[in-house]
């Protein structure tokens, strides 16, 4: 479309227009002479004209929080907002960078009508004081709480990962990844315990899973402050946070102890067990040697609960067996799975016969060199050997864990791999000045395991793994 | 044209204009109190919210506010802007973008644009009208976005009643086709 066509256009529409309707189709006909194509378009548009509901009609309707945030690139002291990554009832969350820090933040601004009372101020500095001592791994630093303009503005760790509700919409977590989930949330909330701070508002929503697969819970404390009569916080029938997570006592406004997040924790456990919350009823079962401890996590009663994150979480290392035999022991002979460990189990094996003619090369070098030789060898072998096995036997036993020991040793594998062919086909080298027959066996083990790790296993590993490679790579841009 | 508020330049209205971070900030601060006065989920009408802009603001700076066809030009692109930001932020968030969704309280926050608009589609396929038919692109922009009457759009474009309803009715006939999957395809 140029600006000339479009303006021929326009004038046959108008004219069209101006003729009766029945007589519209022969004046365009006409009008457009043999351009066919021009024609076309302009009974499409007088078509869509004619056939046209009230497209457009009725103005943009504005939901007033689409008006709450700020703009991509405002300064607010001495952040800059980068763009809006969440929101909730008190207030719209930013990813900001702090220009002084030189970091990336996460910044909560509370609308102004918020800000500008007083004692909600009062409280919420309070809150986020305490959240600022809590020293633990698996929690968002809370950096600071500033009033820039009329603004409230909380400011903390900006951290990068998945809600454990996206998560979660991926279905049920597996139970030993669960577990440690748990183990961390949990010692996340023994900490904020310890420092006096209660969550009051845990749920998947607040536990980030970050890249490296850890959690964090984010919000502590300033999740929650109760906001004064006659703003949305209040709004009739609805309670204050999230019900689903809520305990009782909670509920109905009784007393909040540590406790409330201890049955909060114990809903969030079962959800990542059995992928969905507990009340959806959908009959799915907590795995039986998590059941006592997710009970009594959610008794009504809150004296029957754990009592702190610290209680909760010695039950977490000490009263659950660990996900021992229950899961499928191996893989059926034959299918890729059972070939890659085959392929692990030789390495292994040939990784450690191999010592003996490493022995002879080093006899065959002498020297300081040759004794630096074969201690490379010798770890390189300890190391990739036993991770190996380790591999190996996580896959016969562990299945369920698989996914999470090749990840954490991948890498060291892979360096012990090229330390092993780099040492031995230097070796292979320095003997083969000698004629040495031990010279060919040397290089001809370095090439075929760096044939081996290079090729060979990367086969294995994508046919046993393909599934659950690509199952998990969805990470925020 | 990459489309969009930030690449969008000339013909359609005004362009970055120095009243318009004021009557920005004065459109938000109204929304801040209906938020706080309303229940979560009630839309308004970009009329009500404009006009309201213009009450305070032509009474604070009656000088930079005298002219009212200026201020409902400034007002409407800023409703435009202010809607496409929070349909990318929206889009952004949903797919799964959104690394750290703090959750005040459970109200997560407008679901749909109303009545089934595609905003950013629209405002794609409004700047493309704009490169070759400003005039119509103002009116939809004065009209949807701002949520003027025919006459009102008419003041501010000095034009006459008639043809504004002319030339909403040709933009309204496009942008439906350049927008709505059944539609036949629009020249291009």
């Amino acid at each position: 479309m140029n600006v000339e066509r479009w303006a021929r256009l326009k004038a046959l529409f108008e004219g069209a227009l101006d003729q009766p309707a029945d007589a519209r189709t022969a004046w365009l006909r006409e009008a457009c002479g043999t351009d066919e194509s021009l024609l076309r378009e302009a009974e499409a548009l007088l078509h869509t004209h004619q056939t046209d509901d009230d497209f457009l009609e009725q103005p943009a309707q504005i939901d007033p929080a689409d008006l709450e945030p700020f703009a991509d690139g405002t300064v607010l002291g001495s952040y800059r907002i980068v763009r809006e990554i969440g929101r909730g009832g008190m207030g719209v969350v930013y990813l900001a960078y702090d220009t002084r820090l030189e970091r990336d933040v996460a910044l909560k601004a509370l609308p102004p009508v918020l800000a500008a009372d007083a004692d909600l101020r009062r409280r919420l500095r309070r809150e986020a004081n305490a959240a600022a001592r809590i020293k633990h791994d698996a929690v968002a630093v809370v950096h600071a709480l500033e009033e820039i303009d009329e603004h409230l503005v909380i400011v903390s760790e900006y951290v990068q990962g998945e809600t454990l509700r996206a998560v979660l919409s991926h279905g049920a977590i597996d139970p030993s990844r669960a577990h440690s989930f748990a183990v961390e949330i949990a010692g996340a909330l023994a900490a904020a315990h310890e420092a006096g701070v209660i969550h009051r508002d845990l749920k998947p929503e607040n536990i980030i899973v970050t890249e490296t697969g850890r959690v964090k819970v984010v919000d502590f404390g300033i999740a929650h402050v109760e906001a004064p009569e006659g703003t949305r916080m209040t709004v009739p029938g609805r309670a204050l946070g999230t019900p689903a997570y809520m305990a009782p006592e909670q509920l109905v406004g009784g007393v909040v102890t540590p406790r409330v997040d201890v049955y909060a924790f114990g809903i969030v456990f079962s959800e990542m067990l059995t992928g969905v919350h507990p009340l959806m009823g959908t009959g799915a079962t907590v795995p039986p040697r998590f059941a006592a401890l997710v009970a009594r996590c959610v008794q009504t009663s809150p004296d029957e609960r754990y009592g702190s994150g610290a209680e909760l979480l010695r039950a977490l290392v000490s009263d659950i067996t660990p996900p021992a035999l229950e899961a499928t022991a191996g893989a059926p002979i034959g299918s890729p799975r059972w070939w890659w460990e085959f392929h692990q189990a030789i390495t292994a094996a040939v990784y450690w016969v191999m010592t003996w003619p490493a022995w002879m090369g080093r006899q065959s070098v002498g020297g300081r060199v040759g004794r630096a030789l074969f201690i490379a060898i010798l770890i390189a072998v300890i190391a990739a050997a036993n991770l190996r096995l380790y591999l190996w036997f996580t896959s016969r036993f562990y299945p369920a864990e698989l996914r999470w020991a090749r990840r954490r040793v991948g890498s060291w594998v892979r360096g012990a791999d090229w330390l092993f062919v780099i040492a031995l086909a230097t070796m292979g080298i320095l003997v083969g000045e000698d004629r040495s027959p031990v010279a060919v066996v040397l290089i001809a083990v370095a090439s075929g395991a760096a044939i081996a790790f290079l090729f060979i296993e990367r086969g294995t590993a994508r046919a046993a793994f393909r599934s659950s490679t690509t199952a998990r790579t969805s990470t925020p841009p | 044209m990459g489309g969009g508020v930030g690449s969008w330049t000339s013909g359609v209205g005004v362009q970055r204009d120095d009243l318009m971070p004021l009557v920005y900030g004065e459109l938000r601060r109204i929304a801040a109190r209906y938020i706080s006065r309303e229940r979560p989920g009630q839309t308004l009408q970009p009329t009500a919210l404009v006009n309201e802009a213009y009450v305070r603001l032509a009474a604070e700076r009656p000088r930079e506010f005298a002219n009212k066809t200026h201020f409902l030009a400034i007002a409407a692109l800023s409703m435009r802007q202010i809607l496409v930001q929070r349909a990318r932020a929206r889009n952004a968030q949903k797919r799964g973008g959104a690394p750290h969704r703090v959750t005040l309280d459970d109200r997560n926050v407008s679901a749909e644009a109303p009545a089934g608009i595609d905003v950013l589609a629209l405002d794609e396929a409004l700047t493309r009208l704009a490169e070759f038919d400003a005039e119509q692109a103002r009116i939809v922009e004065l009209r949807y976005f701002g949520g003027l009457t025919v006459e009102e759009t008419a003041d501010v474009l000095g034009s006459s009643p008639a043809t504004v309803k002319r030339h909403w009715a040709m933009a309204r006939a496009w942008l439906k086709q350049a927008i709505e999957p059944g539609a036949p395809a629009p020249a291009e």
